[in-house]
């Protein structure tokens, strides 16, 4: 039975006529761990946010090829015009390299999505950010102090506070751009080990410098290289 | 260049910025403490409230003949109005520029916008004037009144609204930027939950800044509908005094020397009245600080 879920073919993508990415066909597997790797300045980043419409902000970007998910047994085209950029990005989460809370308080970080969609009952959204901070190993860590500020946490902390919010929309695919490269050995591994988790329930595409880490806990490397993604093969 | 010649100019340079900043802070008490050895003997409140009494005058009881009560009051009114008509339009222009415009038209508008800053005032009042005689042939009885002023005054402030507030926005990093996008918000959850907060205090500059041209601007004024005598004004479109339009009154037409003094009066409360309101506009941008704007 085909298990995948993203299915990505031809897909070419350019800055001001800067090719970035020429021509990427490649499909990724339901609640798999993949890991992008390559040098820096190849498109690695730029290749997570086709994936969820993130850069069309940029000028002179410039996109070409085929991005389609699998929502509920459907394929479907996520640059379809039909398609709801809102309702996509909930279902794509992205997690970046620097961990990006907003400055107001955690919990008021954790519900801020879910006010965006417009969920109002609170009983809900308290439920719901509790469930998140657990699955993100942070409910212990923050729960007496759930109204501070969330800048006051430390780097590992933001970072997976981060992590929880985007786990807080239940999305079916989590983007990671280098997220644990602005963090200490020990707060990583705490990272890899929620990452690991997260595939229970999702599909977790991670961008990565670190070979060690991807041997940890990857299932497959794709290696990106003149614009194109290459399966690689996992040094254990 | 030698070490030597390196350091020589090195310790130039921080000579020449220190003599400047002395040069400007004594230029400040300079101007200061001539107001006030001018001005301090006329202080007082005969100075605000000639012989009425001050509960009387402020609740509006009884009409102040020879105070500045009057002055005082209209270029309140004149700010808050010229700054509440101002701010709205200013802030969504800027939001407009930077979020919304193209490159192109970004640079054809920021053109526009610095061209009306560079406007003098003289040319603002003359354009409300030219506004108020339009108005007087349609509506029998109109003339140049508090709301033409209040009008004009918003042009004159609305380009460094404009521009504050683009440049605030602007300068948001891009991390912060697609945080909120991410996450699913739309454009305009966006710029209101997390773009707008994060540039409010520099937002509440260009206020400051704005409440500062209405409060001393005298040009715009003189063309509009202020006088040297109106009382407190009753309507928006009643005429009003103002204290710089006074403190120019006073000093081309003074008659004695205790007249020309108070001028210097007005002049240390025209300060004070500016110190008032920046003090609470920067009360306002400290007290609330980003976090709280953070509300959704
Ligand atoms: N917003 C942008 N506008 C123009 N060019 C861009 C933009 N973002 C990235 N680029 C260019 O696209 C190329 C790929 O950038 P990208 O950030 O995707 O690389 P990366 O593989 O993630 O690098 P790193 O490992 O350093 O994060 C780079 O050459 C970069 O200069
Ligand atoms: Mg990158």
């Amino acid at each position: 039975m085909d298990n995948s879920i993203i299915k990505i073919t031809d897909l070419h993508f350019s800055y001001n006529g800067l090719k970035v990415l020429k021509g990427v066909t490649h499909s990724f597997e339901k609640n798999t761990l993949t890991a992008i790797t390559g040098p820096s300045g190849k498109g690695k980043s730029t290749f997570l946010t086709t994936l969820n419409r993130l850069w069309e902000d940029v000028p002179g970007a410039a996109l070409q090829g085929c991005v389609e998910l699998k929502i509920a047994e459907k394929w479907r085209d996520v640059y379809a015009s039909s398609m709801d950029i809102a309702a996509l990005r909930r279902m794509v989460g992205m997690v970046f390299q620097i961990p990006n809370p907003l400055p107001m308080s955690i919990f008021r970080n954790m519900a801020f999505p879910l006010k965006l969609a417009g969920v109002k009952e609170k009983d809900q959204v308290q439920a719901k950010v509790q469930e998140a901070l657990e699955r993100a190993f942070l409910w212990d860590e923050v729960k007496d102090r759930l109204h501070s500020s969330a800048l006051e946490l430390s780097g590992g902390q933001q970072q997976r506070l981060c992590i929880a919010r985007a786990l807080i929309l239940e999305p079916m695919v989590l983007l990671f751009d280098e997220p644990t490269s602005s963090l200490d050995y020990q707060a990583a591994g705490m990272i890899e080990d929620l990452l690991v988790s997260l595939k229970e329930s999702c599909t977790v595409l991670m961008v990565s410098h670190y070979l060690d880490q991807v041997s940890r806990i990857a299932d497959s490397r794709l290696e990106l290289a003149d614009g194109k993604l290459l399966l690689s093969n996992i040094s254990r | 260049m030698s070490e030597k010649a390196l350091k020589w100019t090195d310790r130039a340079v921080v000579v020449f910025a220190w003599s400047s900043a002395i040069i400007l802070i004594c230029a400040l008490f300079l101007l200061i403490g001539s107001l006030l050895k001018n001005g301090w003997q006329t202080l007082g409140l005969d100075l605000i409230f000639g012989n009425a009494p001050p509960l009387d005058a402020i609740l509006l009881k009884r009409r102040v003949f020879g105070g500045l009560f009057p002055a005082i009051a209209g270029t309140l009114l004149l700010v808050v109005l010229s700054v509440s008509l101002a701010v709205p339009i200013g802030v969504c222009a800027g939001v407009y520029m930077s979020e919304y415009a193209s490159a192109g038209l970004r640079r054809i508008l920021g053109l526009c916008f610095d061209i009306l800053a560079g406007v003098p005032s003289i040319v603002v009042g003359l354009f409300g004037f030219s506004g108020a005689i339009i108005l007087h042939r349609i509506f029998d009885g109109f003339r140049p009144c508090l709301a033409v002023s209040a009008a004009s005054l918003a042009i004159l402030v609305l380009p460094y609204l404009v521009r504050t507030t683009q440049t605030s926005m602007q300068g948001i990093s891009p991390g912060l930027r697609i945080t909120a996008l991410a996450l699913g918000a739309s454009k305009m959850q966006n710029i209101v939950y997390v773009l707008l907060p994060r540039s409010m205090s520099g937002i509440l500059s260009g206020i400051v800044l704005a409440i500062g041209r209405c409060a001393e601007d005298t040009a715009v004024i003189m063309l509009t509908g202020v006088v040297a005598t109106a009382g407190v004004p009753g309507s928006l479109f009643g005429q009003y005094e103002a204290l710089p339009f006074y403190i120019y009154y006073i000093s081309s037409q003074y008659t004695d020397q205790a007249e020309l003094m108070t001028g210097y009066g007005a002049s240390i409360i025209l300060l004070c009245v500016c110190l008032a309101l920046f003090l609470i506009a920067l009360g306002v941008r400290k007290g609330l600080s980003h976090q709280v704007f953070y509300r959704i």
